[in-house]
């Protein structure tokens, strides 16, 4: 009995850390000047990023932008929350996400986010969310995995999300925890659309793929981004490499390097934060006179290098956490496995934002292939193997 | 075949850069007599402050105070090892213990977890007349300054070390810094000489990746870089020009690495891609293998100098 008020008051200690205190007190601030009569309590909404971390321009940050901005209606700006403006929202809200009804707004929860230095982290991180009272608790990333499920079996009053993977039994079988929702991403068809749009826009003949580490979710990238461009422009070459890693940024660009130098045009890739580098590569070719497009991924990476960026391959992370935080806050939040492809809005393309030769035909064609998806008439393959079959390899 | 070829100089050159500046930092240091284990810490603490002070001055000026802090760094290596003759390794392991997490806490501090904003990053050269045309030349063009500098510095430092009475001074130091007082030259001006100008180029290194290579300094910086520097002085047996072709050697087995990859897919179903990410740590380990067991350490090396021992 003894031992466990011990161990209460030790998590409470662990509960009062700096970084969770400073995440909240300044947010519950601004709510209250933001909306000076909530009549209840906010609700607690915990997010713990993975490695990658605030600031990678990509998938950890599409996943703040749907908690923060889209459903608690906050900024971040220098050390803490400042309420959005109704402009602010709307500015990040592309096409059809506009359109969405019931529109995004921002609804009545609290954000409290922690960071993750090490993949040790996320265990501590999670069961922190739990000790400081969170009612829901986002893992951000398949890195999360383990961590989700041991933390959410500990504490089953609790609503855990957890994104691209779902919850795995020891031999690696997917099973249904009932207070956990996951979600995965059919990313092969985002990337199928997008390599469509590769294969319209290469001059070379060349394009290029750089991912990440080698899993699955990365080489489902790959197998789509081959089949769009073999959709299109079935002549084409596409160079592959991966970089090991999704944290490097100096290897990033030495991989784009050499997919620029041996011809490539247009290069995607997946490689998360290494994708700044294949990012940084291309802007430097186009300085030196080569005409060379890249595209993004997870997040519209446009304002990266708005002339190099022909597209991104956008995954509706932000889309996933807010509609999990609005469930929770109108109280119909339940476990659930979702798989998110074109149809449901999971996967999306960016606006293109460049000019090329044959934009507004590629485009319809883009279109038209995005309907033959969504129809079911075109079965993207998920991975490189089921291409080999279909066609030479490169 | 051609374009595999450019490129795979082009990488070579481009990733070269920081490393041989490293390693001939570190060249220059145990010459004298004084191991240097913390080359990764100062080319890190280079780095950081090359991207910081490039936020706020020309990128150049960015790149000196880069050599500044990397030389500041090896200035506490040399107070402990050279003054206080303490251990010179673990003197080093500190220096890299508190670069790594000293720049992750200034870094998150000022500018959050992942990195600085962007820079304006050194400009880069490409060839005149038409050269940056011609294959394989193409390879030359589009590089900083600093990979000319590093292909022209360790033949400068070579003609140093053997051919000027500094030079001899220096090594003297390395190996019989006793028989060097006897001639009434200080040997403690002489190492101190030696460890900052190695931590000032083990700083242009760390400079070299966060103005050159990238355009900011980013959170794992070096990322082990400052090692694969001393394996290629070990390899290169202590001279600076040998520093300089091991230097080479690693960097153009990152790039066959790389470049394999993406030239002939097929390898990756008959070997393994941890297999290839390992590739240049496999090379080095078996060219230190065949290398032999006969050691070019400089004999002075590791051992504190004192003017009653003998």
């Amino acid at each position: 009995m003894f031992g466990l008020l011990l161990v209460a008051a030790c998590k409470k200690q662990e509960a009062a850390k700096p970084e969770a205190a400073t995440a909240e007190a300044p947010a519950a601030k601004n709510s209250e000047a933001a909306a000076p009569a909530p009549k209840e309590k906010p609700l607690k909404v915990g997010l713990v990023t993975d490695v990658g971390g605030r600031g990678d321009q990509s998938f950890n940050d599409s996943a703040l932008r749907g908690l923060e901005l889209w459903a608690a209606g906050k900024k971040m700006e220098g050390d803490g929350y400042q309420p959005a403006s109704a402009e602010d929202i709307k500015a990040t809200l592309q096409m059809d996400l506009l359109e969405r009804d019931p529109p995004i707004s921002p609804v009545n929860i609290t954000p409290i986010v922690l960071q993750s230095k090490v993949p040790q982290d996320y265990q501590p991180n999670l069961q922190m969310l739990a000790d400081e009272g969170a009612a829901l608790a986002i893992g951000v990333g398949f890195m999360l995995e383990n961590a989700v499920e041991e933390v959410a079996k500990q504490n089953p009053d609790i609503k855990f999300l957890l994104i691209d993977s779902p919850v795995l039994s020891g031999d690696n079988k997917p099973y249904a925890l009932p207070n956990v929702r996951t979600a995965v991403f059919r990313e092969e068809e985002g990337s199928f659309l997008v390599g469509a749009l590769a294969g319209l826009a290469t001059k070379s003949g060349k394009v290029g793929y750089v991912g990440g580490m080698e899993i699955a979710l990365v080489k489902r990238g790959e197998a789509g981004f081959r089949a769009g461009v073999a959709a299109t422009n079935p002549k084409a070459t596409v160079l592959v490499n991966y970089t090991g890693s999704f944290d490097n940024v100096a290897m990033g660009k030495q991989v784009a390097q050499d997919l620029v130098a041996k011809g490539s045009d247009v290069i995607y890739h997946v490689a998360g934060s290494d994708g700044l580098g294949v990012i940084q590569a291309v802007k430097e070719a186009r300085n030196s006179g080569k005409q060379v497009f890249v595209i993004g991924v997870d997040s519209d990476q446009s304002h990266l290098a708005p002339e190099a960026v022909l597209s991104s391959m956008i995954k509706r992370v932000d889309l996933t956490v807010y509609e999990a935080a609005r469930d929770l806050a109108q109280g119909n939040f339940k476990g659930e496995d979702l798989i998110l492809g074109l149809k449901e809005g999971g996967v999306a393309y960016a606006p293109v934002r460049v000019d090329f030769p044959g934009k507004e035909e590629a485009l319809q064609k883009v279109e038209e292939l995005r309907k033959k998806v969504i129809s079911g008439e075109i079965k993207v393959p998920t991975h490189p193997d089921q291409l080999v079959a279909a066609q030479p390899s490169p | 075949m051609l374009e595999v070829l450019e490129a795979l100089l082009s990488s070579t050159l481009e990733y070269s850069t920081a490393l041989v500046f490293a390693a001939l930092g570190a060249v220059l240091s145990e010459r004298a007599g004084v191991v240097n284990v913390g080359v990764e810490g100062m080319m890190r603490t280079g780095a950081f402050c090359a991207a910081v002070a490039a936020l706020s001055m020309p990128t150049p000026l960015g790149v000196l105070m880069g050599m500044i802090a990397g030389a500041a760094m090896a200035a506490v290596h040399g107070y402990l090892c050279i003054r206080w003759r303490s251990d010179q390794v673990v003197s080093g392991m500190a220096l890299n213990l508190v670069a790594l997490a000293g720049g992750t806490y200034l870094l998150e501090s000022l500018y959050g977890p992942n990195g600085t904003p962007p820079i304006t990053q050194l400009s880069r050269w490409h060839l005149p007349f038409g050269l940056a045309e011609v294959p394989l030349l193409r390879a030359f063009s589009g590089h900083s300054v600093l990979t000319w500098l590093a292909l022209a510095l360790p033949f400068a430092f070579h003609w140093v070390l053997y051919r000027s009475p500094l030079g001899l001074r220096l090594r003297a130091v390395g190996e019989k810094p006793h028989a060097v007082a006897t001639l009434g030259l200080s040997v403690q001006n002489l190492r101190w000489l030696a460890v900052l100008g190695g931590g000032a180029l083990a700083g242009l290194g760390g400079a070299a990746l966060s103005t050159a290579v990238l355009d900011r300094f980013e959170q794992h910086t070096p990322a082990g870089l400052g090692f694969m520097a001393m394996a290629a002085m070990v390899f290169g047996r202590w001279t600076p020009r040998g520093a300089f072709l091991a230097a080479l050697f690693f960097a153009a087995g990152n790039a066959l690495r790389i470049g394999l990859a993406s030239s002939l897919p097929e390898i990756k179903d008959v070997v393994p891609q941890g297999f290839l990410l390992a590739l240049p740590y496999l090379l080095t380990l078996l060219l230190l293998a065949i290398q032999g067991q006969r050691t070019h350490a400089p004999a002075a090396l590791g051992v504190p100098y004192e003017q009653e021992s003998r």
